[in-house]
């Protein structure tokens, strides 16, 4: 057979190709032996050559009048019946490419596990008191014992607690503080955002002594205490081989960590699962707001590449708990009436959270033809009918959006509502640019015989269902959709080059004071130059790529005000200037709100612990806070039960108190 | 026109193997009702009688809703329309297609859209298959995706073989330092991976190009990594058929090499070729089904049974008639145009009808 001989000489190219990756791996392990300097002599030489930056002061230059906070007074949130032991069995899609936190490969959907959900900061927000105080947030103490605003000096003075410890048993000191600006800003650990991040966010830090810093700021920002007690040290007796192969050096290596999981490296079986084992000589875990947390011992984490054989791993009981967040999964893979829910081996939970929504909607590119027309955009947006989506795809669980900017409490607009679909206010607006007549397609067209037409672009293969409704609803309306379903990564390139006419994306934000406008709508990230000097239009100006203006606004009143909000320091007037960004917005009708999801929705086995609140008010994911536990009795005594046919009574629970009206 | 006795002889012969002739029969038969698809699978009706006028919406362009004095500018919606004339009883009517659905409308499911069951399954009336996750019909999605596939394989067939047959010809026609050279470079050209070739060119697609225009360059992509093989078969044969006698008849009479290796050689080389030809719609029906399942095939919302199997795979347990029906399809099909090519192989086997003795 031909094909036969083809595909194995296909194969033998293969693994040519193969051995010859092998060997030139191994060879560059094989020259890595060079002896290393120590990074921390380096470090230390880096500090006095940027002594503008680095302050080394002593305690007698910390001012006398500081009203330092704790946060002890806040309540705890995790559940006090809590029981440490046992092992979560969870999942994930791909290995993690990397251990490192930092550089190359390191932010994929592992990293949560070691980095973001796992490390302990100085201080964190806490996620169910979320009003706004004078210093903004309320935190609760992590690694600072306490911590304190300086506001006529645009300073935040922090102490570390003197029993803070490294998971390896090595004291926090101010030493790993400064060492984390100088990790940062090196060039070795080849991530330019970091380096960016840690040069123009802060204007300096000074140490007082193994335990008090300050951190010096170039503007006060409402939400300072984010950046101030956000941050966590990075250990420096851990990376004293730092140099310019650390992205290989560390490829692989788990440092000590401020957190309570740590991994062994007998358990990574490359390609195949990951463990995380609990520290249990934690140094935070009977302090309040702490303790009662992280309890399982073992968290094992199987890659699974195919989610549909993750859920069935689910059913079966070999992972504890799953994501029903998808309609189809909640209602029809694993309904109230699947065996293992009526019998209630497997409990329901659905739960309301209150946190900045992704900006799931149509993001218009106005540099492009016909969406530049603005009354184009406004009877497209008549021509969306996001309400059947809702109703037909979400079945009325999920919400409309109404602003660009939903979630954030007091600083998302009271009363703006985003347009509904409407056949006659399209079709009047579309008329209105010269679209009158329908084709033969029911397309309408123009006097020059130009189709409506333009076309969607997204990376979310699993709502291309979602769209294919809107693109059938909006044909009533006389606008073709044309849709262009690509992979994750190709999608984002084109929306980054500025090359869709219409992006559906959404930005994932975290659980901040304040929705950010300058990245998204500031004529900077929208062209080149967007203005000349006497404000007039650049006629010359060249799109700007790589950024996230995907509307390509650029509005001069609108910078105004973007300039004014990032200077301000004043609460309600930020607050006022928000409100007045998005009525401009809405009237620019460049950015179609699509959908809110205000839920998180979780099937757990019953042997699963949570607490009766079911989580917290921000958080975004089951396992983000770690407040569950694994109950060895119920577990033993559910295994029991399915081989015996004993049932339990079944849960479908419900959290509703964070839910907004 | 009149055949060659021979091949006359192998025609006969083809026809007394029922199998693959009746699979034959019913393979046209299914080509030539899918040529006509609009009116068997269509939600726009076959004839309208509206106010004494009538309509014959199926082919051309949409009838807006004012049409029959209804509120709206965009299509019809017929079904609706039908209602109405049920409950008004003015006279008017219509009638429907046998399968009343458009292989791209959604229609909702207790409300939502999620997969129906078939009709004799409990399930809404006239989904003879059921529906797919988004209430689509099944039936027509298969329909559909059967005549796009089959011509799709049809045409690329035509086009492998016209490249295959014309550079396998002239290299073993001419031989010597061309047919080495040749050879070379289509050993080269087979190794390049086809998948990955699809996969990097439909990435970078803009998909601005209609459909149409996307589907037509899927098939000169795969036409121009298929062609290869057909290429050895013919520099073989031809190789065989230049030494013979009538060949070098034709050369003393003046023939230029296209005339010979057209009109003399390729006559006598075909019936090997014509044996792999339903091998090779085989094959590409479960290329394209391939390409489909992994996202990399036609564009959505084209129906296929790629995406359809795909689907089922991921619903094997809440719509188990997804992958069931999609499979099915797909089996029928492939066997249909299996037993067509045993038989062809079968009556066209040199062994009875050689010419030697």
């Amino acid at each position: 057979m031909p094909h036969l001989k083809k595909s194995q000489r296909n194969y033998a190219l293969f693994l040519s190709c193969g051995l010859l990756l092998l060997v030139a791996c191994g060879k560059k392990e094989a020259s890595d032996t060079s002896p290393q300097k120590d990074a921390r002599d380096e470090a230390k030489s880096y500090y006095s050559v940027n002594s503008e930056f680095f302050h080394f002061r002593t305690p007698a230059d910390i001012p006398t009048d500081l009203n330092w906070e704790n946060g002890q007074h806040l309540p705890e949130f995790a559940s006090p019946d809590a029981v440490k032991g046992g092992t979560l069995n969870s999942w994930i899609q791909d290995f993690p490419r990397t251990l490192r936190t930092v550089g190359p490969d390191s932010n994929g959907s592992f990293r949560r596990w070691i980095l973001d959900n796992n490390t302990m900061s100085y201080a964190s927000r806490h996620p169910n008191v979320t009003d706004l105080t004078k210093n903004g947030f309320e935190y609760y103490p992590g690694l600072a014992e306490e911590w304190a605003l300086d506001r006529a000096n645009k300073t935040v003075y922090v102490r570390l607690n003197p029993a803070a410890r490294w998971s390896d048993g090595e004291p926090i000191t101010t030493e790993d503080v400064l060492f984390n600006f100088f990790f940062h800003r090196s060039s070795y650990i080849k991530a330019p955002w970091y380096n960016n991040f840690y040069s123009t966010k802060f204007s300096g830090i000074s140490r007082f002594d193994d335990h008090t810093f300050a951190l010096h700021f170039p503007e006060l920002r409402p939400d300072i205490y984010a950046l101030a007690l956000g941050g966590s040290p990075t250990p420096a007796h851990a990376y004293t081989e730092l140099g310019d192969d650390f992205v290989d050096r560390y490829q692989w290596r788990f440092l000590p960590t401020t957190g309570p999981y740590i991994v062994r490296d007998s358990d990574i079986d490359k390609g195949r699962s990951i463990s995380l084992t609990r520290n249990k000589d934690w140094w935070a875990q009977d302090n309040k707001l702490w303790r009662h947390r992280y309890n399982p011992d073992r968290i094992r984490l199987v890659v699974i590449r195919d989610v549909a054989k993750a859920f069935e791993a689910f059913r079966k009981g070999d992972l504890d708990y799953f994501s029903l967040g998808l309609a189809e999964y909640w209602y029809d893979k694993l309904p109230d009436d699947a065996p293992e829910v009526a019998q209630g081996y497997i409990h329901k939970l659905k739960f309301y959270n209150d946190v900045p929504r992704p900006t799931y909607g149509l993001w218009m590119n106005q540099s492009r033809p016909l969406i530049e027309n603005h009354d184009i955009r406004v009877g497209l947006q008549h021509a969306l009918n996001w309400d059947l989506v809702i109703r037909k795809f979400s079945r009325s669980d999920w919400t409309r959006m109404q602003t660009s900017a939903d979630g954030y409490g007091e600083f998302t607009h009271p009363t703006l509502r985003s347009r509904t679909f409407s056949i006659d206010k399209a079709l009047a607006s579309f008329a209105k640019a010269g679209f009158r007549e329908r084709g033969p397609d029911s397309i309408l067209v123009n006097d020059q015989g130009d189709r409506l037409s333009v076309q969607i672009t997204t990376g979310y293969a699993h709502f291309k269902d979602m769209l294919t409704i809107l693109q059938e609803e909006a044909v009533k309306a006389g606008i073709d959709l044309r849709l262009e379903v690509l992979d994750g990564t190709t999608a984002w390139k084109k929306v980054q080059e500025k090359k869709h006419d219409i992006a559906f994306v959404a930005f994932g934000v975290g659980p901040e004071m304040f929705p950010r406008y300058w990245e998204t709508y500031h004529s900077a990230n929208a062209y080149d130059l967007a203005f000349l000097e006497d404000g007039s239009i650049n006629p010359n100006r060249k799109v700007q790529t790589q950024s996230n203006n995907l509307q390509i606004i650029a509005n001069a009143e609108l910078d105004k005000m973007i300039t004014a909000y990032d200077k301000s320091d004043n609460l309600e007037e930020m607050k006022q200037l928000a409100y007045s960004m998005e009525e401009l917005l809405r009237e620019d009708a460049s950015f179609a709100p699509g959908f809110n999801i205000p839920f998180m929705r979780t099937g757990i086995w019953r042997w699963l612990g949570i607490p009766t609140s079911g989580n917290v008010k921000i958080s975004t994911s089951f396992t983000e806070y770690g407040l569950y536990w694994i109950d060895d009795t119920a577990k033993t005594e559910t295994e029991k039960a399915r081989k015996s046919g004993k049932t339990f009574e079944p849960a479908i629970t419900v959290f509703d108190q964070y839910k907004l009206e | 026109m009149t055949l060659n006795p021979l091949t006359v002889r192998k025609l006969k012969r083809f026809r007394s193997i029922k199998r693959g002739y009746y699979s034959f029969v019913l393979l046209m038969l299914l080509i030539a009702v899918s040529l006509l698809g609009e009116m068997f699978v269509n939600n726009r009706p076959l004839i309208v009688s509206y106010e004494g006028r009538w309509h014959f919406p199926t082919y051309g362009a949409n009838l807006p809703g004012k049409t029959f004095d209804l509120d709206y500018t965009y299509e019809t919606d017929y079904r609706e329309l039908r209602d109405k004339f049920q409950t008004e009883d003015r006279g008017n009517w219509m009638i429907m297609p046998l399968v009343p659905f458009n292989p791209n409308e959604n229609s909702s499911y207790e409300g939502v859209f999620k997969p129906a069951p078939p009709s004799w399954m409990g399930g809404p009336e006239k989904h003879w298959l059921g529906t797919d996750t988004t209430g689509r019909d099944i039936f027509a999605r298969l329909f559909y995706g059967f005549r796009i596939a089959i011509f799709f394989s049809l045409v690329f067939m035509a086009l492998t073989y016209l490249i295959g047959i014309t550079v396998g010809s002239l290299m073993g026609y001419y031989g010597g330092i061309f047919d080495l050279i040749a050879q070379r470079l289509i050993e080269v050209w087979s190794n390049i991976p086809f998948l990955y070739v699809v996969i990097i060119l439909f990435s970078v697609i803009p998909s601005t190009f209609s459909l149409p225009a996307r589907i037509g360059m899927l098939l000169v992509v795969m036409v121009l990594f298929s062609w290869t093989s057909m290429t050895y078969y013919m520099r073989t044969a031809t190789y065989r058929e230049k030494a013979r006698d009538y060949t070098a008849a034709a050369v003393v009479l003046g023939a230029g090499p296209i005339r010979i290796i057209f009109n003399h050689i390729l006559p006598n080389t075909i019936s090997t070729i014509v044996t792999f030809m339903p091998f090779t719609v085989i094959a590409a029906i479960s290329a394209i089904t391939a390409l489909d399942f992994l996202g990399f095939g036609l564009p959505p919302p084209t129906p296929s049974m790629g995406e359809l199997l795909k689907q089922g795979t991921q619903t094997l347990t809440t719509a188990p008639w997804i992958v069931s029906s999609a499979f099915a399809a797909l089996v029928l099909i492939l066997l249909l145009v299996t037993f067509i090519g045993e038989a062809v192989r079968e009556a066209f086997d040199p062994k009875k009808f050689t010419t030697y003795k």
